[in-house]
Order: C-alpha cells, then sequence, then structure tokens
C-alpha cells in the first residue's frame, strides 16, 4: 500500500513538471441542422473544429443575441466560467462568431435564438481548462507499458533456457514434480494478475480523487501543483455555503436515522425473536420488504404518501425515510445475537427484582450490544450513502444532503473542487474502520483456533 | 410457573412500534401506488393510466431497453465477478486476505460520487460518453454486489466435496461443473438479484454517463412523478417497475440470509 502511494506521488510529480503552460481548449462539436431538439441529437461527435487558445487571448463579444453570429453554441462550462461569464457570451474563432449559452439544458432556447439571428447551432461540450501534459502523458505510459512489455520477454526467455538446461540432468519423476509446480504457479500467476486488473479499473477513478484532491484546481484532470488548499478550504468551511449545509444536513440525518433505527429495530428484534413461528414469517417478511424495494420504489412511494398526507416535506421527511431503509439491517444484525445468547437470564433478572426495562438495559443490550453497534454503523452508511430516498423526500425546499448536492452539482456541468477531500478522507476512514474490525475478527478467530 | 410464561409471551410486544411503523411507512406507501395508479388526478378510480402505458411507444421502448440494459450488465457482472470470487475463495490460489475487502470497499463510498469520477476519467481519457460509458459505470457500480454473496457461498462451501471429487477421478473441469457451480448456485443467484433489480430501476447515474441522450426507465418515471399533474401516470409505471422488482426477488428468494446482514 505504501508503495502504491509513492508511485502515485512520483506520477503525480511528473505530470506536474510536464506542464509548462496551461492552454484553454474550446472544442466545438457536431454541427447539427437547425431543428428542435428535446434532448441532445443522438450522435453527436460528428465534426470536430478545434479552436485553441492561449490563456486570455479569446475575444469576448458580450451579449448579442446571436445577430450576426455564425454559430450559436449550447455549452457545458465549468463553474470557474459561469462565475467570470454571464450566462450568455459570444466569441469570434477562425472568423466565425459564437454565441454560447452556458447550460446545456437550455437547448431550445439557444435554437430559438439561433433561427432568429438566422444561424446555426452547434454543440461545445467542455469549456475548460485543458492541459497539454495529458496527451504526453499517456505517450509515456504506453511506452512504459512497451519496456516492460520487453523486459518481461526477455526475462522470460532466460528462465526458460535455464529450465531446459536443468530438467536435462534430471530424472522422469523430478521432471513430472517440476512440471506440475510450474503449472500451478503459473495459474496462481494468472489468477492474481486478473484479480489485481480487476481492482485497479474499480479504483481508477477513485484514485483520482483521491490524487486530484492534492491540487488547487477547480476542475477534476487538471494538475496545477501539490497543494493543500483544497483541504484547508474544506475545514475553514471555504467550500460554499450549500456544501456546508449539505455536509451538516448528512451527518445530522445519518445520525438521527440511524440512532432511531438502532432503537427501533433493537426492540423489533427481541420482540420477534419471542414471537410463534407463524407471526415472526408475517413480520420478518415484512421487515425484507423495504431491503428488496430498489430506492426509487421507496423513494416513490414515501413521497406519494406525503402527497397524500398534505405533509411538507423537508428534513423530517428524510429522516423517516431513511428510518425506513435503516431499521431492517438493524434487526438482522441483532437477531443472531438473540439465538446465540442464553435465553434464561432475562427471565431470571425479572425474578430476582428487576423491572422490564431493568432487566433490558443491564441483561439485555450488554449480550446485543455487537449486534446493534454494527447495525448502527450499517446504518449510518446507508444513510449517508442514500440517494434515491433522498431525492424524493426532501421536497423542493432547498434541502440537500452530500449526494443530492453532488447530483444537482454534476446536472450543471462541474464538481466543487472541496468534494474532493471531502471524499478522500471518508475513503480514509472507511478504510480504517474496516481494517481494524478485520483485524479484530481475525484475532477472535485465533483466539478460538 | 405461569406468570413466568406469561412474562416470557408479552416480550413480543415489543416489536408492535415497529410493526406499526411499518404497516404506516411501508405497507401504506406500496398501497398508495397502486391507488394513485388507479385513479385519476381528482381522485376518481381508472383504468384510462395502465392503457395511456401500452400506446405510449416511448415508455415501453425505453422499458424494453432499460431491462436489457439490465440483463446486459447483470451478464457482464457475472462473467467478470464469477471468477473474481472464485479465485479469491479458492484457497489454492493463495489469495491475500485484504484482496475480499478491497473489492468491498467501493461499496461504501457515495455511488453518485464515483459515477461523476468515471465520466470525468472517461473525459480524460477521451472516451465517447454514450452506451458503452453507461455500460462501464453500471458494471463499476454493481460488480461487487455481484462478487460479495458468490465469494461468501464459496467460501462456506465444504471443501472435503471438492477433495472427493478429485478423489474419485474428476478432473478440474469436471470437478468445477459438477461440483463447485452448483453449489454455489445460490451465492449466484443472489448477486443477480442484487444487480438486476437496481440497474434496472437506476435513475441519475445514466443521465450522468450519457449525457442526458440515453433515457432508462427509472428517469422516465423520475420525469412523470416529479410534474404533478402527471403523478398517476408516473404511478403506473413505478407499479410495472414494483411487479418486475417482485418476480425477480421471487426468483433469488432461494439464497439465504447470508449477503446482507455481514457487509461489515
Amino acid at each position: 500500500m505504501r508503495r502504491l502511494f509513492t508511485l502515485l506521488l512520483l506520477a503525480a510529480g511528473m505530470m506536474a513538471a510536464a506542464q509548462s503552460n496551461v492552454q484553454y481548449e474550446l472544442r466545438v462539436m457536431a454541427e447539427q441542422p437547425l431543428q428542435i431538439l428535446d434532448t441532445f441529437p443522438q450522435p453527436y461527435q460528428t465534426e470536430k473544429i478545434n479552436v485553441t487558445y492561449q490563456d486570455g487571448t479569446y475575444q469576448l463579444l458580450g451579449d448579442t443575441l446571436a445577430q450576426g453570429a455564425d454559430f450559436v453554441v449550447a455549452a457545458e462550462a465549468q463553474a470557474e466560467w459561469r462565475a467570470e461569464f454571464d450566462s450568455i457570451f459570444a466569441f469570434e474563432a477562425e472568423g466565425k462568431h459564437f454565441v454560447v449559452w452556458q447550460n446545456n439544458r437550455d437547448i431550445k432556447n439557444a435554437q430559438k435564438r439561433a433561427r432568429a439571428g438566422n444561424a446555426r447551432t452547434a454543440f461545445l461540450t467542455y469549456l475548460r481548462e485543458q492541459t497539454v501534459a495529458p496527451s504526453r502523458m499517456w505517450e509515456y505510459i504506453g511506452m512504459g507499458a512497451a519496456a516492460l512489455v520487453i523486459l518481461l520477454v526477455v526475462l522470460y526467455a532466460v528462465m526458460l533456457l535455464r529450465r531446459k538446461q536443468a530438467e536435462k540432468s534430471m530424472t522422469s519423476v523430478q521432471r513430472e514434480t517440476l512440471h506440475r509446480k510450474i503449472a500451478d504457479r503459473r495459474r496462481r500467476l494468472f489468477s492474481q494478475t486478473y484479480l489485481w486488473l480487476l481492482l485497479l479499473v474499480l479504483y481508477m477513478p477513485i484514485l483520482l480523487i483521491l490524487v486530484y484532491s492534492f491540487t488547487e484546481s477547480k476542475v477534476l484532470g487538471n494538475w496545477t501543483g501539490f497543494s493543500f488548499q483544497l483541504y484547508g478550504n474544506l475545514f475553514l468551511g471555504k467550500g460554499g455555503e450549500a456544501l456546508n449545509s449539505a455536509i451538516i444536513n448528512t451527518v445530522l440525518i445519518a445520525l438521527i436515522a440511524a440512532l432511531s433505527a438502532t432503537v427501533l429495530g433493537t426492540l423489533a428484534a427481541i420482540g420477534i425473536f419471542n414471537m410463534r413461528a407463524k407471526q415472526r414469517k408475517v413480520v420478518t417478511f415484512l421487515n425484507s420488504v423495504p431491503m428488496i424495494n430498489p430506492d426509487i420504489i421507496t423513494g416513490i412511494s414515501l413521497f406519494l404518501l406525503f402527497v397524500a398526507l398534505h405533509v411538507s416535506q423537508g428534513f423530517w421527511t428524510v429522516c423517516i425515510a431513511h428510518i425506513v431503509f435503516c431499521t431492517p439491517y438493524v434487526v438482522l444484525s441483532v437477531l443472531p445475537r438473540l439465538s446465540g445468547m442464553n435465553p434464561n437470564t432475562y427471565e431470571a433478572a425479572l425474578d430476582l427484582g428487576a423491572t422490564p426495562f431493568q432487566a433490558l438495559r443491564k441483561v439485555l443490550v450488554p449480550e446485543l450490544w455487537p449486534g446493534m453497534l454494527s447495525g448502527f454503523v450499517l446504518a449510518l452508511t446507508l444513510s449517508v450513502d442514500d440517494f434515491g430516498v433522498t431525492f424524493f423526500t426532501k421536497g423542493s425546499g432547498g434541502l440537500e444532503t452530500l449526494s443530492t448536492f453532488i447530483y444537482a452539482d454534476a446536472r450543471k456541468g462541474g464538481l466543487t473542487p472541496e468534494l474532493r477531500p471531502l471524499f478522500s478522507l471518508i475513503l480514509i476512514l472507511i478504510l480504517t474502520v474496516l481494517v481494524f474490525v478485520n483485524i479484530r475478527a481475525d484475532k477472535k478467530a485465533q483466539k478460538k483456533a | 410457573m405461569k406468570k413466568l410464561s406469561d412474562i416470557a409471551s408479552s416480550r413480543h410486544t415489543w416489536a408492535w412500534p415497529y410493526i406499526l411503523f411499518l404497516v404506516l411507512f411501508v405497507v401504506l406507501p406500496l398501497v398508495l401506488i397502486a391507488f394513485y395508479a388507479f385513479t385519476t388526478a381528482d381522485g376518481r378510480f381508472t383504468v384510462q393510466n395502465f392503457l395511456k402505458f401500452f400506446t405510449h411507444s416511448e415508455a415501453i421502448s425505453t422499458f424494453v431497453y432499460s431491462v436489457f440494459i439490465a440483463v446486459l450488465n447483470t451478464v457482464i457482472c457475472l462473467l467478470l465477478g464469477y471468477p473474481a470470487a472464485y479465485i479469491m475463495a479458492n484457497e489454492d490460489y493463495r489469495t491475500p486476505k485484504v484482496m475480499a475487502m478491497l473489492f468491498i470497499l467501493p461499496m461504501w463510498i457515495n455511488f453518485l460520487l464515483r459515477t461523476v469520477a468515471t465520466v470525468e476519467l472517461f473525459n480524460m481519457i477521451g472516451f465517447k460518453l454514450g452506451e458503452g460509458a453507461l455500460l462501464f459505470g453500471l458494471c463499476y457500480d454493481y460488480l461487487p454486489f455481484m462478487i460479495y454473496p458468490i465469494y461468501n457461498t464459496l467460501q462456506k462451501m465444504d471443501r472435503s466435496l471438492v477433495e472427493a471429487a478429485g478423489d474419485l477421478g474428476a478432473n478440474r473441469a469436471k470437478v468445477f461443473t459438477k461440483v463447485i457451480l452448483p453449489l454455489s448456485m445460490p451465492g449466484v443467484y443472489s448477486g443477480i438479484v442484487m444487480v438486476f433489480m437496481p440497474t434496472v430501476s437506476t435513475f441519475a447515474i445514466a443521465e450522468l454517463l450519457t449525457h442526458n441522450n440515453i433515457k432508462l426507465f427509472g428517469s422516465l418515471i423520475q420525469d412523470y412523478i416529479t410534474t404533478s399533474d402527471l403523478l398517476n401516470y408516473g404511478a403506473v409505471l413505478s407499479l410495472i417497475l414494483l411487479v418486475i422488482i417482485g418476480i425477480t426477488s421471487f426468483f433469488g428468494s432461494t439464497e439465504d440470509d447470508s449477503q446482507k446482514g455481514g457487509l461489515i
């Protein structure tokens, strides 16, 4: 793990060094014939007009309502461009006039204006900082890979030759055991390579976030030097009011939902455990329904409930919704503890004069504690992770959790930079917890053995 | 003696608050979906909404396409995930123990953020967003859900059966097809359910991965539910999705309780 990290840092350093001049690249894609469309036209990459500018040399023409423009562009612009320009701006390139609407949802409007101004419509997919480095980077990676392959082939040939030589002086039995050993080793090498490749692909996007959390750039994919600036911003709350409140909401909702789910679920588990078989079957089935239901169904059904009851949706409806899908998991984590404990201790406590509440607190809870804790942690992560249910129950009052905040952000075409350090931290936290839990489980297993 | 059993039996009442909660926030809302599906906007009974679905070509084609994508994604996840689970569970390959944990770890990171990161990765390497990106993104999001249950069943499998088959003269391929594969089927079923169900109902991911070019059934439902005058039609679409989910979970109900409770 440490070696991997060093490698990553090295790669990042190389990229920073390779990149001396930052350029702005405007990629205008797909000139479309003028027609009103509901969504983006299907094959939207038919022609590329590359217009490359040095930083700051593009010519701003201001808001012209597309009069005299050659192209009207519906653009997906990054956050910093949105801040820098108005929502509509125009520029000139290669003798052509472009007018840009910085909102890719606003295609109809762009086309209307284009028609009024007798211009054609184009789609600018990205209006963003683009460094020259990435293309070089891929070259280097390609060369490195080629060198590695050649090295491996040479090594393999040498190994093969040496083995042939050694085999000459062996008996047939020795040779056979050697061959079996080699086949085993080859199978193992092949399988481990497969696992590592799969992991690499799975982790690529996550590593991207991790690496780019250490640079100031507002855009993911543009390395502007190593920096802790984003971490600082995050902790000082400079990531913007919306992000701050999203973080607070997420934490509050997760805590409320997980705590309520743990209390409700533990009591329910004790109750279910003491039911007769038939009743128990019915309740366990009911309990499994929220787990089987996909997010969208849980979300929509609760949304309809709140609409039907005329409850205005917001913080508390999201909390209730989260309790709905968290509690079943608590029940399922507590139930196994119940079947593992001595069923008579509770009654013994009552016989010795404890009230049911005392017996619960002094006898049951200490026994069930591990199950409750893992249920609580599970509920916490489920709540933090949830998007579908929150999306439908958060109402229109502007309540955002991290998930819905990311969604809104991504739809606009950018990702608030401070999210990168935030999720790197969450990743490290989860990794630590998982490692800790696994080590503890291993120790327990060793003790048993 | 009687008193003791009284107390014991009274403990089942502790589940009542939760049962009440389930009825109010799980059963009633599901009934409401059906209610809204069969009523007009002002609350009168109608089957018009259903008829609309069967004549609404956009909805039908989106539905068929979503099921197709979900099936395709499930197959890809199975083909990629089964070997991985097999390698990790088989002691002959001496896979480090952390590996299983590393495969599960991405599940704990917000899937939207992972999707956004995937989109950024595609932009970086110049991969065009569209159907390919959608399939990659879906597979990327749900592969751990396929690997985990299969790994679980394979690990709990009685190794002596495999050894016995080998001793009785079966070669590696035979051992796999006659012993290991049949024994791992419960894990495969629950993996299929755990991948297929969220894929067929997914929204948001498709929108981000395809630049809003490809619409899946989930996004369609989202569109109708969030426009208030088409809410009843949205309920019909949800009900149809619910039926699909019901069929799938029935198909997967052979699996035991091993897959979800112990994710930590």
